[in-house]
Parts: structure tokens; sequence; C-alpha cells
């Protein structure tokens, strides 16, 4: 009886080294991962360059899946050489992604031990990120290494009580933040899509301001019975803002005097689409929340 | 278990006491855990924490979700479920192991009242419980808010029969958390302080009441009860109530020789007297004891040898004597005998003998 207990915790002792050795990658196991990234950003690269007919635009060029912290994958933003971060919902955990490889690059944490708070978007102004809650609590602090805590400073827009915050961009022209609104609690604005402008200096007038386009038109002639945004960006092309909405799977451009630029389905994909990011060489990246699968970043053309 | 307790009698060179049997169980587990980190770097992970924050230090390829998959289908993680599994494994064990020396030293403190088996087995299966709960919740607040409703529709109400007990449980749930979110050495800390200062406190009996009697005197309680109940009490309490332990212990060795004299019960005793010799040479002594004991005794058998640095050494006999002898007779003849060769001989007659010494009294 006591050999064969030996020999079973042998046996277990063989299989967790045999676990641990398969986590740790061979260097031909390296090499072949260099390789599969190469051949995806050729891809990539040639996908962009062919032309594509109208009806093929909406297929993603690739899609990526993400790892299960990324699970509830919130908000995406582009820094100044077009670079995505990505961050999670409610811990403060931010990511570096190569969407054009597929690669989790690195991983920084905001605060020592993270921050607990419902994280809807995050935006990069130079270096420095804005990360925004949706009570109206605005995060900022600088890129970390992979790996590291850094530092962060809070402010409080006071806006919660008007406004449950879904998405935060930077509108380089006006220097200000842009931050759209998913439930507003102004009564008069109930039936209006309500995004409020922040500027980052302070100048004269005031700072804040507010532009609220009548629901109506937003949807056009979508069968929405209304429009909820998960996340808004600028699009670096025209200047425009561009709105997604996970529930209706919609997607709205307005101009930053608030018409309506257009108004349509998102592209073919999967649920929940939470975070939103247009890079210069039209690449229209869409962020999902893991649902019955895994969380994942597709990429498509922008039209 | 055996080959632990083995390893654990080489390292305290087989000392009882409880601090350095602890001691020498945390040193083995250091070591094991310092031989597998250089085994397998990356059990590192479990001991620092990461489960509350483990952050991507090294690039990952993100799958390809267009490869041959359904748009949302679940990735092959099989790799990682490995690695989960190896994780939860070894958070276990972790916990089970920390929490061994816990319950050993529940199981001590609660000797005298008698402790509760099944708080003992719930200080092993609570914290492995718990990890393995912590693991799943993660950093999930909506796992977190699940787990409570779960708690809360499913009640356990146990009443513990000492509340003392509650902190060996807040300690089972402490490590289980901390091995739950890979924190190993915040559950080794946890574990080894809380042993370590419970053994001290113990020991040096912690915040008594002067009012009250010491840990020491309390051990004289059932002395007392010895001296004053039953048929079975001790003739005289104030010497009961005055030994030590040292001296209950020698006292105790004396009754066992006093129970082999007398023999099982219902049956004729085998012996019927102890005699002690007490000389400087035990050789010398046997020597000239021995043949005496060959005619005056019908039976005879020495019981032991008890060697004591820089004072006599004392030999005991178990003896029959024969019935033309008597106690007397016995020890004349063994003082004569031995002459200068002992130093003392005394004579305790079994209760049988003394009855039947008597009659042989009455006789005459």
């Amino acid at each position: 009886m006591r050999s064969r207990s030996r020999v079973a915790l042998l046996a277990l002792l063989t299989a967790g080294t045999a676990c641990v050795r398969a986590q740790e990658p061979s260097s031909a196991g390296r090499a072949r991962a260099a390789t599969l990234l190469v051949q995806r950003a050729s891809r990539l690269e040639q996908a962009l360059q062919q032309p594509v007919a109208d009806s093929a635009a909406d297929l993603p060029l690739a899609r990526w899946l993400l790892p299960l912290k990324l699970a509830e994958v919130s908000g995406l933003a582009l820094d100044r050489a077009d670079r995505l971060f990505a961050h999670d919902d409610e811990n403060g955990h931010v990511f570096e992604i190569d969407y054009r490889r597929g690669l989790l690059v690195k991983e920084f944490l905001v605060g020592p031990r993270g921050l607990l708070a419902d994280f809807e978007g995050l935006t990069i102004v130079g270096d420095v990120f804005y990360m925004f809650t949706s009570d109206g609590r605005i995060f900022t602090f600088r890129e970390g290494g992979a790996g590291a805590r850094v530092s962060y400073a809070v402010h409080d827009t006071r806006l919660g009580r008007e406004c449950e915050f879904e998405g935060i961009t930077y509108d380089a022209t006006i220097r200000s933040l842009v931050m759209a609104c998913k439930h507003v609690g102004i009564k008069n604005l109930h039936n209006h899509l309500v995004i409020y402008r922040w500027k980052l200096e302070r100048g004269q007038g005031d700072r804040l301001s507010r532009i609220a386009i009548p629901e109506a038109q937003v949807i056009g002639a979508n069968d929405w019975k209304k429009f909820e945004p998960s996340d808004i960006t600028v699009d670096p092309a025209t200047g425009n803002y561009v709105i997604i909405a996970s529930q209706q799977k919609g997607l709205v451009e307005l101009t930053p005097a608030g018409a309506v630029v257009r108004s349509e389905p998102l592209p073919e994909g999967p649920l929940m689409a939470e975070g939103v990011a247009i890079t210069r060489d039209r690449l229209l990246i869409i962020s999902a929340e893991a649902t019955a699968g895994s969380a994942s970043l597709s990429l498509y053309r922008r039209r | 278990m055996a080959s632990l307790k083995g390893l654990i009698d080489v390292l305290t060179l087989g000392s009882e006491r409880p601090l350095r049997r602890l001691l020498a169980y945390y040193a083995l587990l250091a070591l094991l855990l310092y031989g597998i980190l250089q085994a397998f770097p990356v059990v590192e992970n479990l001991l620092l924490g990461s489960g509350l924050s483990d952050l991507v230090t090294s690039p990952t390829v993100l799958q390809d979700g267009l490869a041959g998959q359904q748009p949302g289908a679940a990735p092959d993680v099989a790799v990682p479920q490995l690695g989960l599994a190896l994780v939860t494994l070894l958070t276990m064990l972790g916990a089970l192991a920390l929490m061994l020396p816990v319950s050993w030293v529940y199981m001590s403190a609660r000797k005298a009242r008698g402790h509760d088996q099944t708080v003992a087995q719930t200080l092993i299966i609570l914290p492995v419980v718990v990890a393995g709960v912590v693991l799943v919740v993660q950093n999930s607040l909506a796992l977190a808010f699940s787990l409570a409703g779960i708690v809360a529709a499913v009640r356990f109400r146990t009443t513990l029969r000492d509340t003392r007990d509650v902190v060996f449980v807040f300690v089972a749930i402490a490590v289980g958390f901390a091995a739950g979110v890979q924190a190993l050495t915040v559950a080794f800390i946890v574990s080894a302080v809380f042993n370590f200062v419970l053994l001290f406190a113990w020991h040096y009996d912690f915040g008594r009441n002067a009012l009250e009697p010491t840990a020491t005197a309390q051990w004289t309680e059932p002395l007392a009860e010895l001296a004053h109940q039953g048929e079975d009490a001790v003739p005289d309490r104030d010497l009961a109530l005055a030994l030590t332990p040292e001296k209950a212990a020698r006292l105790a060795e004396r009754f066992e020789r006093v129970s082999n004299m007398l023999g099982a019960k219902k049956k004729k005793p085998k012996y019927n007297a102890i005699l002690t010799i007490t000389a400087e040479d035990t050789g010398k002594a046997q020597q000239s004891v021995e043949p005496v004991l060959d005619e005056s005794a019908k039976r005879w058998k020495l019981d032991a040898v008890e060697k004591n640095d820089g004072k006599p050494s004392s030999l005991y006999y178990l003896v029959r004597l024969r019935k033309t002898s008597s106690e007397a007779d016995l020890l004349t003849a063994v003082r004569t005998s031995a002459g200068e060769n002992i130093a003392d001989a005394v004579v305790e007659m079994g209760g049988a003998s003394e009855k039947a010494n008597a009659k042989a009294s009455k006789g005459e």
C-alpha cells in the first residue's frame, strides 16, 4: 500500500513537472511565435492594400481573442504613435496591444494595488493617460513599463448626477476631453444623445460645454428604439466623433458641432462592443467584452 | 505522515517540546519550498500575492479569432488550463501544509478539556476550500457578489464548544484567503506567527488573573481529588498536594512497580514484596544480594536499576518470600551477606503478604 502511494506521489510530481515545463516557451517555440507575428502583420498589410467591394467592407480583417484578464475590456485609446491601449472594467489594469500582429505587449497597473471603480473609457493626450469612470471621475497617469504600478491623480467632474458616462476621447482641435453620456439624468434631455466637452486648459469662459442631439436624428433610418453609447473616438482623418452602442449594435458619426454624418449598424462581429478606436491608416478597431466565448479585438476597414 | 514525524524527530533530536517541533516543521517546509522554487521558478508567482494583481510582464501572443474559429467561440487554451490546474493544486496543498501545524497546536492547546475533532478537521479542510473559492472569484466583483449571495442563502450555524476555537477558524480563513490570492508567503507568516504567539502565551500563562491559581497549581487539582474521594483516596492528603510534577512522575513509577508486584486483578500475586537496595557499586551489590534471594525467596526478579549521577544507585527486586521467611529474616540475611557492598536495604510488603504475615504471627 505504501509503495503504491509512493508511486502515485511520483506520478503526480512528474505530471506537475510536465505541466510547468509546458508553460515555459522553448527557443523553437519563440522562433515559431516570431514567424507567426511577421506573417500576421504582412497579411494585414496585404489586406489593407487590396481594393474591396462594399459588401466585404464589413468583414473583419483580423480578430484577436483577448485573455481572461481582459474579459471585461472596456475602453480603447491610441497614442500619438498609434499604439493601442485597452483597460479592464473595474481594476485599473492597462494593457498595450499590438493590434497589427495580435500581441499583448505589456500591462501596467494604476495605483499600487490597482483601483476599484467602474472604468468606462480611456484617452491619451501627449503622454498623459485619462481614464474615465461612469460617475464622472477622471484618473490621470503616465504610461508605465511592463508590470509597473503607476501613480495617479484623480479629478471629479461632478457630472455623475447628470450623466452615466460610457466613453471618453480627446478632440485636439478644441483641446478638450469629449465624454459620451449613456444614461442622461437631466429630465428635458432624456431623448437626446448628450456629449460633454471639458477643456484641459483653463482660459476664458467655461471649461465645460455640452452638446445634445435629439435621438431621432441620431437613430435616423435604423430600427433602434434609442441610442446608448458604449464608447466614443475621434476620426483622425475628419475630426468627427464616432460613437458606438453595444445594445443597439450601432455606429454613429457626428461632426464636432453635433450634426449627424451617418448612422448605421456596426460591422459584423461579436456582441457587446465596448471600445472603439480609429488609426491614421483607416483601421477601425472595436473591442468586445466576453459573452459566450472570450473577449476580442476586431479590425475593420474604416469606410 | 510517519516519515514526516521521523524527519521532525531527527531535526529535534527526538524532543517532544512543541516549540522545537514546530520550528522543525516550518524549517522543513521552507526547505521544501526552496527546493521547489529552484526546480520550478514559475512557482514564485504563488508566493508573492501575484493573484492580487498579476501583471503581464512579457509579450503574449494573442489567439487569432478568425483562424478556424467562429466569432465568439472559446479559444483553445489547453496549456493555460494545465497551468491553472497546477496553480490550483499547489495553492490548496500549500494551504493544507500551513494549517497542519495550526491544527496540531489546537489539539495540544485543548488537551486538558479535550479538543473537538470536528474543529480539528475543519481547521485543515476550511482553508483548502477558502483557497479554492478565492481562486475562482479572483478579481471579479460579479463573482464575489454571487458568492455572497450563495453564502447568504446557505446558512451553517455551528455552536462551538469553546468560543476560543473561533480564533483558530479565523486563522484557517486567513490562510485560505492568502493562499487563494497566491500569497503563500503571507499564509506562511500568518500560520507561523499565530502558532508561536499562541505557544508563548501558553508557556508563560499570559494574561493570568492573579486571583486565580496558576497553570502549575491547576494540575494539582486532580491530586486533591485523589486525596479526598472514594475508596482509592490517597491516605496522606498533604503529601499528595505537596507533589511536584517530577515527584508525581517518580511516584507513578513506584506505583507501577507495586502494581506489577501485585499482578493482575483476582489472581494470586506473583510477588509479595519489593526489595530496594541502595549501593554505590551495583555489580558488587547484585553479587552479594542475589544468592540470599535464591535461598530466602520462592521466586524473584530484578525489576529495575536506577543509576543516579553522583548518588548511590538503586536496585529494585520483586520478590515472593518463602512461607518460612519473613520480611525481617530477608533484611537480616541481605544485610549480613552484603555487608559494606550496599548502603541500605528496604523491604516493602504487598497487602496480601501482610495479611499472610499477620495470620502467621497469630498462629505463633
